[in-house]
């Protein structure tokens, strides 16, 4: 193995991949929570929560992730609510959560008033209030058929780590350009960016082909 | 009815609590610095006291850029280096004694602003020249390198600074040369990116004519790269400094004072030779302050607008 | 001590001011020219990202649905590969690693590059969009279509394509939206799109929550119009309950 790729790689896994599996996951737990959480109060027939909700949903799967995320780095601290800093990885995770929790209540939504009326129906006739009905009947249901979803959820917010390298955040692909820009500045001049490239696409492709695979699979078995 | 309130408060919580540990823990290899064993320091100097925050703290935290070598980049195992980089370590060794007291967090041309104001690190070491646009917005340090401005073009060109009309530079965001373009080369397209390197990609690459952008930077490429060249054009000569918040005067009074000390005993020279390439430390000599030089920032006069 | 500290600077720091007092509004209007030079190269771009992947949804769609051998092999592999890997990745590497390709670089343009990327990504997802149409398409249909004398090919234009179009078309306006979304990443190469403007506005004057705010509502104005429309031509066509 030629000598460039030891260091390269070794910066990339270790400061790049750990950065984009800590965005990921707290991307994906923030979207999981609120979004469930917004899906089902949205099924509530109480119109101002409910537009409220919808509005909340159009605005975040509306605006480019990109856009969302500047909002929340760039204009956020200066709202005078906000006295506590935050870096770009806080940043990352909270506009992505955003997009992500607006993607999940959506599904959710969608979930829930899949379930059958007579679900509700039968849960009512035995004595069960709105929130009982709920909780053991109509969410457990309905997260059987959010899984797919979250799976490619997932898999999404895992690629879409990488805009978050435009405030900062040295993730996978940040880590790979200052790579090919510290090589292209070392005596020989050659940055090898192509083979880097290929790289970084084969360690995306690597993470998010099993798991659309295994939300097709699930797709299949669980709906 | 309570379970469930119960269960969601909870993950909720969870949530919050690892974001906010997602945003307090370091960022690994950046955050840390890795030195060799320090060696025997000489007394400590005379310094006013430090900012409050730095005290408490018993840190600094500083903004230096990680794609613009020499002055900031990424060195082969994975650290941060460079002349601003060194700098910063030296505030750190001053301040605390120690080159691993300063958190050092990765800023571009566009973002570097935006993060000192909004306190997310205490002063902005990222060759920040000077302009009066600028100087409304931050508080300046006395300078500590002067740039010029300079043309890289693909070796085959004939462009100069003359034969601009109509075509396209590269340059980073929110850099001066980009409000210079705007108001002088009306005619002439402009493109933005990000980092240096990108620009220089785009010359190559043949989406720009030319990348106009600080001496020391394009010398080195242009060092290292036999398919472009610098024209001679020479212009926009303006100092960098140091970045800091408006009003934050134990910061300002204490940066200089670091500052003056460094140049006092020709601390520059010795970090410039550490990150420039042999070949071309002799020609920059003249832009790192020294004991005998002053540089001083073009206050009254915005270059930016002067389009002789 | 802490505290101390980060009052006096945040005291004199202009950003901490009540938000409303302080939002310049005279700064967004002055600069709507800026925005909409950006508006409309996105729109451009935008048009024929979404012409393109139409264009390569339906041909490789109908491809991968009819097995054609060869051709849908290299589709399954292209709409893989694009919808697996991040769209920023693909951007760069069209823009930054293709001029380096090994023996044989290839040079584009931003603008090129712009629209070449969008509609590449567009493309897959479109692709997988009409193969499931055109395979949703029930296959008495087609049958008819055949014991009718028409060949393989006209079937496919009466039959499978009306039809299966239809039925893909919730999916693609999704596709044709987010395209419309993704062109916000092309700021990463510095086409001026209307991203861009907005970044490089702020880079210059500092006033990031008004510009991005201005940002945000036009990007939600133009994806909701967009949707909007979409959605009623959707409703026009939509194929009747009992089919």
């Amino acid at each position: 193995m030629p000598d460039w790729v030891g260091p390269v790689a070794d910066y990339m896994a270790h400061e790049g991949l750990k950065n984009t599996a800590r965005i990921a996951v707290f991307a994906v737990l923030g979207s999981t929570v609120v979004g469930i959480l917004l899906g089902t109060l949205m099924t509530i027939r109480f119109l101002p929560l409910q537009g409220l909700i919808r509005l909340y949903i159009e605005v975040f799967r509306g605006l480019p992730i990109l856009v969302t995320i500047f909002l929340v780095y760039y204009a956020l601290p200066t709202a005078p609510v906000i006295h506590h800093r935050f870096g770009v990885i806080t940043g990352a995770v909270i506009g992505l959560a955003l997009w992500g929790s607006a993607q999940v209540a959506e599904a959710t939504r969608g979930a829930v008033q899949s379930i059958p009326r007579e679900q509700h129906e039968a849960a009512s006739a035995l004595g069960f209030g709105w929130l009982g009905r709920h909780r053991s009947v109509i969410l457990p249901q309905a997260l059987r058929r959010l899984l797919p979803p979250l799976v490619s959820l997932l898999a999404n917010v895992i690629q879409n780590t990488t805009i978050a390298s435009l405030i900062g955040v040295p993730e996978v692909l940040a880590t790979a350009q200052r790579s090919i820009e510290r090589l292209q500045f070392e005596p020989g001049a050659e940055s090898h960016q192509f083979a880097i490239y290929v790289a970084v696409m084969a360690v995306f492709f690597c993470i998010s082909f099993p798991l659309t695979r295994l939300a097709i699979f699930l797709e299949r078995r669980l709906v | 009815m309570k379970r469930i309130t119960i269960v969601f408060a909870a993950l909720l919580l969870a949530a919050a609590a690892f974001s906010a540990w997602g945003a307090a823990a370091p960022g690994g290899k950046l955050a840390t610095a890795a030195v060799p064993a320090a060696k025997p320091k000489p007394a400590k100097p005379k310094l006013p006291a430090l900012p409050s925050q730095v005290k408490s703290r018993k840190r600094w935290e500083i903004g230096v850029k990680c794609d613009f070598p020499p002055f900031g980049f990424i060195d082969v195992r994975g650290n941060n280096d460079g002349y601003d980089v060194r700098v910063a370590r030296r505030f750190a060794e001053l301040a605390f004694g120690s080159k691993k007291k300063v958190n050092l967090t990765c800023v571009t041309t566009p973002s570097r602003i935006p993060t000192l104001m909004s306190n997310r690190v205490d002063i902005i070491i990222s060759t920040l020249t000077w302009t009066a646009a600028r100087a409304e917005q931050v508080q300046y340090s006395i300078p500590y390198y002067s740039a010029t401005g300079r043309l890289l073009v693909p070796n085959n060109s004939s462009l100069r600074i003359a034969s601009l009309s109509g075509k396209t530079v590269a340059t980073t965001r929110g850099a001066l040369y980009a409000t210079w373009i705007r108001n002088c080369f009306k005619d002439t397209k402009l493109l933005e990116v990000d980092s240096p390197a990108l620009a220089v990609a785009a010359v190559k690459d043949g989406r720009a004519d030319t990348f106009m952008f600080d001496d020391t930077f394009l010398l080195g490429v242009a060092t290292q790269d036999r398919d472009v060249r610098l024209t001679p054009d020479k212009f926009l000569t303006v100092p960098y400094g140091i970045g800091i918040r408006k009003g934050d005067t134990a910061t300002t009074r204490w940066v200089n004072a670091a500052l003056r000390y460094m140049k006092k005993r020709d601390e520059f020279v010795k970090i410039l030779r550490a990150n420039a390439p042999a070949r071309i430390v002799p020609s920059f000599l003249d832009n790192v302050p020294r004991p005998k030089n002053t540089f001083a920032y073009p206050v009254g006069k915005d270059l930016t607008t002067i389009c002789s | 001590m802490v505290e101390g500290g980060r009052t006096d600077a945040a005291a004199l720091n202009p950003h901490s001011m009540p938000l409303v007092a302080s939002f310049d509004w005279q700064f967004i209007w002055d600069h709507l020219p800026d925005f909409w030079e950006g508006l409309k190269a996105t729109l451009k771009v935008a048009a024929i990202g979404i012409a393109g992947s139409l264009a390569i949804g339906i041909i490789l769609g109908a491809a991968r649905a009819h097995r054609i051998p060869v051709l849908s092999w290299l589709a399954a592999i292209y709409v893989e590969v694009i919808r697996n890997t991040p769209i920023l990745v693909q951007i760069f590497f069209v823009a930054g690693a293709l001029p380096h390709f090994p023996g044989h670089p290839i040079r584009l343009e931003p603008f090129t590059i712009a629209w070449l990327s969008v509609m590449i990504w567009g493309g897959a997802f479109n692709t997988e969009n009409f193969r499931a149409g055109f395979e949703a398409v029930p296959y008495r249909y087609r049958e008819a279509g055949l014991a009718l004398g028409l060949s393989r090919f006209k079937t496919f234009l009466n039959v499978t394509l009306p039809i299966g179009g239809r039925i893909a078309l919730p999916s693609s306006i999704n596709t044709y939206i987010s395209v419309l979304k993704n062109t916000s990443l092309l700021t990463a190469i510095g086409f001026a799109e209307l991203t861009n403007v907005a970044y490089s506005l702020e880079s210059v004057s500092f006033k990031a929550t008004e510009i991005y705010f201005a940002l945000a509502v036009i990007y939600l104005l133009v994806v909701w119009s967009l949707s909007a429309l979409i959605r009623f031509v959707e409703s026009r066509l939509a194929l009747p309950e009992s089919t």
